[in-house]
């Protein structure tokens, strides 16, 4: 076991060496920063101020740091999420074999699939860190903004939810939607990093990943798989906000994550196979 | 006793392209080996089977009795690697890449380390991040990676390309003193014919997948079937050397003997035909026409 976090070890050690690796968290941040710039504009805070108040609650209480940083995560992870989760999975093989790595790393005593394994759990750290990055610097900009306290005012019309909760309550929820919403995205990139396993160039491995996630997206929101759309990642990845609803639906979220552990797993089994069959020469 | 027993490897690539063709040899304990070729004749193809970088249709490679295609792991736990061209994280310094490709082998010890760097004389550059390294430098960190930890056997895939002549010649020192000190078993993968016959006790020569030959380095063995003939009676020589089957060659002087015929048999027969022979020495082949000998190129 010693021997497994020494290697991983390694593999994060050259993770957090690279420049590239940073861009996602910046981007984020200065994305956030925009977004609650935004928000700030009276037009906007109007619209909120509507929706809360037909509620028959009072917009000071609940437009609170985490109703904002809620906001501000929605949003953000949605537009920006994908990419840099695939741009660095998608990166994290075929990026190696296009630099020629590989004639130094594989000459090693170390088996393909152990390398392969190492490479997926450091991807899914990454996912988890960058998630969890988003999620609680999005909370201290509305800290920032509106300070420490108030209500939590949820809206999710993906899943039909609109809440209302008290500080306490409304920040444990939040705090552990956010750990669900590391283990979605960590669906999109065992998608990158099963193309990156292909013998092609990183650059493709990102695009054929956010590709499929676009497609299944757009599928979704046009309706056109209604019948079908459990066969559609988007429909169990949006199940953290779930985490949000009074009463948890624990079933459904077991169901749900369920079906993206077997996605997971296998986007691993099968970059594991590829990877194996290939010839590593140039 | 072969630590390293490659046997009847071979592999056709995707476009039906023969890499290699029931191509066996051993590589003895202490011995320096060279793998010798043409662009294409499947020296880094074996090299490649022999890391597991490749897989072959056929045949296998065992190293200290492991098979590499069964035991991938265990085999290379006894070798150290210089695979084509070493690139290392640019982005890293020398001691971070070293780092980062012990941690694979599951090894770490800094004093070694320091130690190697130190013995491929980049103990004062380790802190730099590789990308400002030259490539004479990036050579040397890449021997230092293989010999971390010491290997029992070192694999180099052409170890001196692109080097210059300062650099070859230091590196061939090193690998000499590698055998000498630490008693290294070493294959070395080249077409740098001058080189493989100043360092390797024994050859293989592939030719389009094909062993042409191994044994030991030609130059290093004298001749008992030709000689060099210096004569001022070149005519008279001739006529005699025709009589007795053999055959001397106009421009190189080279005599060579018919089977059963002995050197001093023939040098006694000029001499008793009235041949003043100024000199007769056995004919040492250089490597380079060996080579050319057995590929035909």
């Amino acid at each position: 076991m010693s021997l497994f976090f020494q290697q991983w070890q390694g593999e994060l050690l050259k993770l957090f060496a690279r420049r590239r690796t940073y861009i996602g968290f910046v981007a984020f941040l200065a994305l956030e920063i925009a977004i609650l710039i935004i928000f700030r504009l009276k037009g906007v805070e109007r619209v909120f101020e509507r929706m809360i108040a037909r509620q028959g609650m009072a917009f000071e209480q609940y437009y609170s740091a985490l109703t904002l940083a809620f906001m501000i995560l929605g949003i953000s992870v949605v537009l920006l999420g994908a990419i840099y989760l695939a741009l660095v999975a998608g990166d994290i093989v075929a990026k190696e074999g296009e630099d020629g790595h590989y004639r130094l790393l594989l000459v090693r005593p170390i088996s393909r699939s152990r390398l392969l394994l190492i490479k997926y759990l450091t991807c899914m750290g990454y996912t988890f860190v960058l998630i969890q990055f988003i999620t609680w610097s999005a909370f201290g900009l509305g800290l920032a903004l509106k300070g420490w306290g108030g209500g939590f005012f949820v809206m999710a019309p993906e899943i039909g939810l609109l809440s209302f909760y008290d500080w306490d309550f409304g920040l444990q929820r939040f705090a552990l939607a956010s750990l669900f919403l590391s283990c979605s995205m960590m669906t999109i990139s065992s998608i990158a990093f099963l193309f990156s396993c292909l013998p092609i160039k990183p650059a493709a491995a990102t695009i054929g990943a956010l590709s499929y996630f676009i497609i299944d997206r757009i599928l979704k929101e046009t309706g056109f798989m209604e019948n079908y759309d459990h066969l559609l990642l988007t429909k169990h990845i949006v199940s953290w906000t779930r985490l949000l609803v009074e009463d948890i639906p624990w079933p459904i979220i077991i169901r749900d994550y369920t079906a993206l552990a077997a996605v997971c797993l296998t986007c691993l089994i099968l970059g594991i196979a590829i990877f194996e069959s290939r010839d590593l020469k140039s | 006793m072969a630590l390293l027993e490659v046997r009847n490897l071979t592999k056709r690539w995707r476009n039906d392209r023969l890499a290699l063709d029931d191509v066996s040899f051993d590589l003895r304990q202490g011995e320096i080996l060279g793998l010798l070729g043409h662009n294409g004749a499947g020296k880094s193809t074996v090299l490649g089977i022999t890391l597991g970088m490749v897989r072959p249709d056929r045949g296998e490679v065992r190293i200290c009795g492991d098979s590499v295609q069964q035991h991938r792991a265990r085999a290379l736990s006894h070798v150290g690697a210089i695979y084509e061209a070493a690139h290392f994280y640019d982005y890293l310094t020398g001691w971070q890449n070293l780092r980062v490709l012990c941690s694979l082998s599951g090894w770490w010890d800094e004093t070694e380390a320091r130690r190697i760097l130190k013995l491929v004389n980049l103990g004062e550059r380790a802190n730099h991040k590789t990308k400002t390294y030259s490539h004479g430098m990036r050579q040397r960190l890449a021997l230092a990676q293989a010999l971390l930890p010491m290997p029992k056997c070192l694999l180099l895939d052409e170890p001196t390309d692109g080097l210059d002549p300062e650099g070859i010649r230091e590196f061939r020192e090193f690998v000499m003193k590698l055998r000498a000190e630490f008693g290294m078993t070493i294959l070395i993968n080249s077409h740098l014919l001058g080189e493989v016959e100043l360092m390797c006790d024994r050859c293989v020569i592939l030719k389009q997948g094909r062993k042409m030959y191994e044994g030991p380095v030609p130059s290093q063995e004298k001749s008992q079937s030709a000689f060099i003939l210096q004569t001022r009676d070149v005519v008279k020589a001739r006529e005699v050397i025709s009589a007795a089957a053999a055959t001397m060659d106009s421009v190189t002087s080279k005599v060579e003997l018919p089977t059963h015929t002995l050197g001093h048999e023939m040098l006694k027969l000029l001499v008793e035909s009235g041949v003043r022979v100024d000199s007769w020495q056995p004919y040492q082949p250089t490597l380079e026409e060996f080579y050319r000998q057995q590929t035909g190129l």
